[in-house]
């Protein structure tokens, strides 16, 4: 359950690394405020990766 | 000589004895594994630098786009239909397969030529990077045209770079790669929003109405910098298609499809080469037009996405010099006296940053890519003449290992001759490899047939 979670958030962390240029090119984002963005997007995306791989899969039970 | 020679190739045999055996079935892997394993070896630092090139080297947007399709295409058939066929039926990794056929003694030479190639790809990769942190330092970036160190400063950062990267191969090999596979996604990421975000730059609406126009005359122009050559549809292609020249068609991925279910997983290779030499060398096209076409990127990375661009430039060089540090350690163990694999990764780095400091190693890094594989290209000729050539014609094979041969003559005359003759021949570098392959491929046919009809007692 929880690496499902944990990779649930990992894909979202690096949807947000696009999502926030997308919002810069359409012109909702400022520049600095995507550069910022981006960066907690790319923190997330590692923090949350790590955990995903270093989480063991659930063993199917019987 | 000989014992000598003999002696280096035994101490070779010990490295890589724990492949030294078909893969057993049991070991085979899912296609999954194979996709993910392209995915995150394709997107690395010097893609900041190979797609810019293009930019500089004034291709069309027409050329760029039909010469990457087809040139990528090319590279996954040539994956698929020269490469993992070899590794899935003789479930051996390059090196013992070359080994049955030319002899321990080439597989020496073999490894100190891969053990130099891969210092001078590492020290691209240290360069670039150090792009990146020089920034932070107002350090000038070398230019296009230098050759040699530009600054105490550059050379200082290069050597700071060098030695933690090399540390690192030695300390944390594993877990670093683990760290790259974790970073692949997100550095591929960085590639495609830092071109996002640099469109405003460029002019491009947010309806993209004008993209097409933008891309035809404010990026891919046709019009090549001061002193480089003008690039069209074929160099696109061919150099798509060279780029990974030594793992296709030099087979040296034999040691990664061995391992496949399928030869048809050759198509997976898909997967690193649209992403990676696709997507991420038309964004380093977009963010180098987005600078005004100053080849420096961590400028570019900079420019495009700030300080996560920075670090992705920097984690794409360090998780990418890292194992090519480590097989050029690899490589070298075996020219070494016994050193141990610490001292012989610490020797290829100190190699590499030394090679790191002159910035002719990326700035010329597209000729660079097309020598590497140039060099290596002739042994994967010879390896698929013996393969599915020599069966057909009833010509002996593995030689080298039925007559315990140290080396195998006829490779080396191969292997020499052809990289004479194609050095020699009045084509453009990146044209060279194709008539050089049908070269290898017929002569060392040729020699040995000729071999065959030798009598018996004239044989070597």
């Amino acid at each position: 359950m929880k690496r499902a979670l944990y990779a649930f958030l990992s894909f979202i962390s690096l949807a947000f690394c696009l999502v926030f240029p997308v919002r810069h090119f359409l012109g909702g984002f400022s520049a600095e405020r995507y550069k910022t963005g981006l960066i907690f997007a790319s923190l997330a995306w590692f923090i949350f990766a790590s955990l995903w791989a270093s989480t063991p899969k659930d063993k199917p039970k019987r | 000589m000989r014992p000598r020679f003999a002696d280096l190739a035994d101490r070779l045999d010990g490295l890589y004895e724990f492949d030294r055996e078909p893969v057993a079935e049991a070991k085979l892997q899912p296609w999954t594994k194979f996709a993910g394993m392209f995915a995150g070896e394709h997107v690395a630092a010097t893609e900041f630098v190979i797609g810019a090139f293009f930019v500089l080297h004034g291709v069309t947007v027409r050329d760029l786009l039909l010469g990457l399709v087809l040139g990528n295409l090319l590279a996954v058939l040539s994956w698929t239909f020269v490469c993992a066929p070899i590794a899935v039926r003789t479930r051996l990794t390059l090196y013992w397969y070359v080994r049955k056929i030319a002899g321990p003694g080439i597989m020496v030479v073999y490894n100190a030529a891969n053990a130099v190639l891969y210092c001078i790809l590492a020290g691209a990769m240290i360069a670039v990077s150090a792009t990146a942190v020089g920034l932070a330092f107002f350090i000038p970036t070398p230019r296009l045209t230098d050759v040699f160190p530009t600054s105490v400063a550059w050379v200082l950062i290069v050597f700071v770079l060098g030695t933690l990267f090399t540390l690192l191969a030695i300390l944390g090999f594993e877990k670093l790669s683990r760290f790259a596979q974790i970073s692949s996604p997100w550095i591929f990421a960085v590639f495609i929003a830092g071109a996002v975000a640099s469109f405003p730059k460029l002019g491009v609406s947010p309806d993209l109405s004008n993209l097409a126009l933008v891309a035809r005359t404010k990026i891919w122009d046709g019009i090549a910098a001061v002193g480089q050559e003008k690039f069209g549809f074929w160099h696109i292609l061919f150099f798509a298609w060279f780029c990974n020249l030594a793992m296709h068609i030099g087979l040296s991925d034999m040691a990664v499809f061995r391992f496949a279910k399928r030869w048809t997983y050759g198509f997976l290779s898909a997967f690193g080469m649209f992403p990676g030499h696709l997507l991420a060398w038309l964004a380093s096209g977009v963010m180098v037009a987005a600078i005004g076409r100053e080849l420096n990127p961590g400028l570019m990375a900079f420019g495009a996405a700030g300080y996560a661009g920075v670090g992705a430039l920097l984690v794409a060089g360090w998780t990418t010099a890292n194992p090519t540090l480590y097989r050029a350690g690899l490589a070298l163990q075996s020219i070494t006296p016994n050193w141990p694999r610490w001292k012989t990764t610490l020797a290829a780095g100190a190699a590499t940053t030394v090679l790191a400091c002159f910035p002719v190693v990326f700035m010329k890094l597209l000729d660079y890519v097309a020598l590497y594989g140039l060099v290596l290209m002739p042994v994967g000729a010879i390896v698929f003449a013996e393969h599915w050539i020599f069966p057909r014609l009833g010509l002996e094979t593995y030689r080298a290992e039925k007559r315990g041969w140290v080396v195998n003559p006829a490779v080396l005359a191969v292997w020499a001759g052809t990289l004479i003759v194609v050095f020699l021949l009045p084509l453009h570098l990146y044209f060279k490899w194709l008539p050089g392959y049908a070269l290898a491929l017929v002569s060392y046919t040729g020699l040995a047939a000729l071999d065959r009809r030798k009598p018996a007692g004239e044989r070597r």
